[in-house]
């Protein structure tokens, strides 16, 4: 095989890796600090690429003349804050009031919303039960030789997902609210005592979470150039697999779970070119035997010092 | 302005059973006022309701004149009372420095809090060496010294500390209850909840005694020494 065609699928399996891992560090954020698994996250997601598309018909219907980067950014902006109230909306109707409950209720109910969600898009978005085709929103620049694009968007999307990894990573271990989050994952009785306002870290936790998956929603349909109601189900899949595989609440192992996830699909996409359509089921296949060998994930700490 | 802690008939049960029936008593401003009482005796669960984290089933809880019964737990604290938790319950993966910073949590003036933990470190000059160490990782008696320089990083009007000799050298624990002479002496209330009788008595100026849920023995720490309700809340 040519060595362009293998870069070629190192730059997408990035692209994809960076997706994986935005969505698995929501479902990192929300186990570290309530212990919680929240199955609507891949949903979550979907809502974030339905916002995004709204808004850019909405400009497209009102204000054709707007500038390319103008769009973008109203795209991005619609689904962060949709998905930001949503997920803070999830978090004060759902997921405080059931603190008490067995942690399979907390399951079983964010997997109905999940289910809820997907609905709503299907039955009461435009045409929704069909795939929309997603803008590409970023100028399409791009750089060619015989077998490799790089494209310009490709490019952007990554960086600005670094960017935002970098921005979590900073607010969790550089400011006051991160230092109240981490405080609240490690004790939650002790971290009241100090005087945290429980529910504020709840709703800003889940807002965070919310807001980096909104916009894996946007990469993934710029991605894709096409968006479906049931694009969350395997995002949603994969994303927490990837912080499974890291060791669930911890912020770098839901990273290089995404990667490597994405690093899973790709080899089986190359090695087994007459079989591309199962590189899902090698990934899976993979995870499930990580999981065997390192049954609390990659980089956690023994499960003994998880009391 | 009366800055007592006023316990009146309360009353807490978890599933209907009542862990504490009627406990009423007075913690005042710049004393030591104890709490004695055997293990099940209902102490923790006192403490607990104090804080708003198992909110009292009858009876109210009063704190420089203002009801705060049932109160979410940030604003009790918010009021001016620290805990020093019982077992420390100190957070673990994070720094020694960071675990100060959390007992200053509701403090905006980061020169205040400079101040404050300058004060602290000049108390524990060993915190001071330590303050780039995960606390998780340090010695029970250097965790119990974070604990308490976490609870002073509050600059409280009154502080809780729940059973500070738990699991302490002896060593450590003489150098525990002169921390919390000195404390008082500093102008805040202290409540200390202890299962050290003899220790405790010497450096309180009054005491309760709690048994299975009641108030059994109460009065100065003076007459408390002799009180044959002390000797038979733990001995039976």
């Amino acid at each position: 095989m040519e060595m362009e065609l293998l870069l070629q699928f190192c730059i997408n399996g990035l692209m994809l890796g960076m997706m994986y891992a935005l969505v698995a560090v929501g479902f990192t954020l929300f186990f570290g600090v309530l212990d919680v698994i929240v199955f609507s996250h891949g949903d979550t997601v979907m809502i974030g690429s339905f916002s995004g598309l709204s808004m850019y018909w909405w400009v497209n219907a009102y204000y054709p003349a707007m500038p390319a980067a103008g769009t973008a950014f109203l795209v991005v902006l619609a689904a962060v804050s949709v998905v930001v109230l949503l997920g803070m909306g999830v978090a004060d109707a759902v997921i405080v009031p059931l603190r008490k409950a067995p942690a399979l209720n907390t399951l079983l109910a964010t997997m109905m919303l999940g289910t809820v969600l997907r609905e709503s898009i299907r039955l009461f978005f435009p045409d929704g039960s069909n795939p929309h085709p997603f803008p590409g929103l970023l100028p399409d620049w791009s750089w060619r030789s015989s077998q490799l694009t790089l494209r310009f968007d490709n490019l952007a999307l990554f960086c600005s997902g670094a960017l935002i990894i970098a921005l979590v990573h900073f607010i969790i271990n550089r400011t006051r609210l991160g230092l109240a989050i981490r405080a609240v994952a490690q004790d939650e009785e002790a971290a009241k005592l100090m005087g945290v306002n429980f529910r504020l870290v709840v709703l800003a936790t889940f807002a965070m979470g919310a807001g980096v998956a909104a916009f894996a929603g946007v990469m993934n349909g710029i991605y894709y150039n096409e968006i479906t109601f049931g694009v969350g189900l395997l995002l949603g899949a994969i994303g927490f697999s990837a912080a499974v595989i890291g060791g669930l609440g911890n912020v770098f192992g839901a990273i290089l779970g995404g990667f490597i996830f994405a690093f899973l699909q790709t080899i089986g996409a190359v090695a087994m070119p007459f079989a591309a359509a199962y590189k899902d089921v090698f990934a899976f296949g993979v995870v499930i035997a990580l999981l065997a060998w390192r049954p609390t994930g990659l980089i956690a700490e023994p499960a003994s010092k998880r009391v | 302005m009366d800055e007592s802690l006023l316990f009146d008939n309360i009353h807490v049960a978890y599933d209907k059973a009542d862990v504490l029936s009627g406990v009423s008593m007075e913690v005042r401003p710049r004393t030591i006022t104890c709490l004695l009482g055997a293990n099940g005796a209902g102490k923790s669960t006192l403490i607990r309701a104090l804080f708003g984290l198992t909110p009292p089933r009858r009876g109210s809880i009063i704190f420089n004149e203002t009801d705060i019964t049932g109160l979410p737990t940030h604003r009790i604290v918010g009021m001016g009372i620290a805990c020093i938790p019982e077992g420390r319950r100190i957070f673990p993966k994070m720094t020694v420095h960071e675990n100060l910073l959390m007992g200053a949590y509701q403090e905006r003036s980061q020169a205040k809090i400079r101040s404050t933990l300058d004060r602290v470190y000049t108390l524990f000059p060993r915190l001071a060496e330590r303050r780039s160490q995960l606390a998780g990782t340090m010695s029970g008696g250097e965790q119990a010294m974070v604990s308490v320089g976490r609870g002073l990083m509050h600059e409280p009007r009154l502080i809780v500390i729940d059973e500070p000799s738990l699991g302490l050298s002896p060593a450590l624990v003489n150098e525990n209850f002169r921390i919390i002479r000195r404390i008082c002496e500093e102008g805040v209330a202290v409540f200390l909840v202890e299962q050290n009788v003899r220790q405790t008595l010497a450096i309180s100026s009054y005491g309760y005694v709690l048994s299975q849920g009641k108030v059994v023995a109460s009065g100065t720490a003076e007459s408390l020494k002799n009180d044959v309700q002390v000797q038979k809340a733990y001995f039976g």
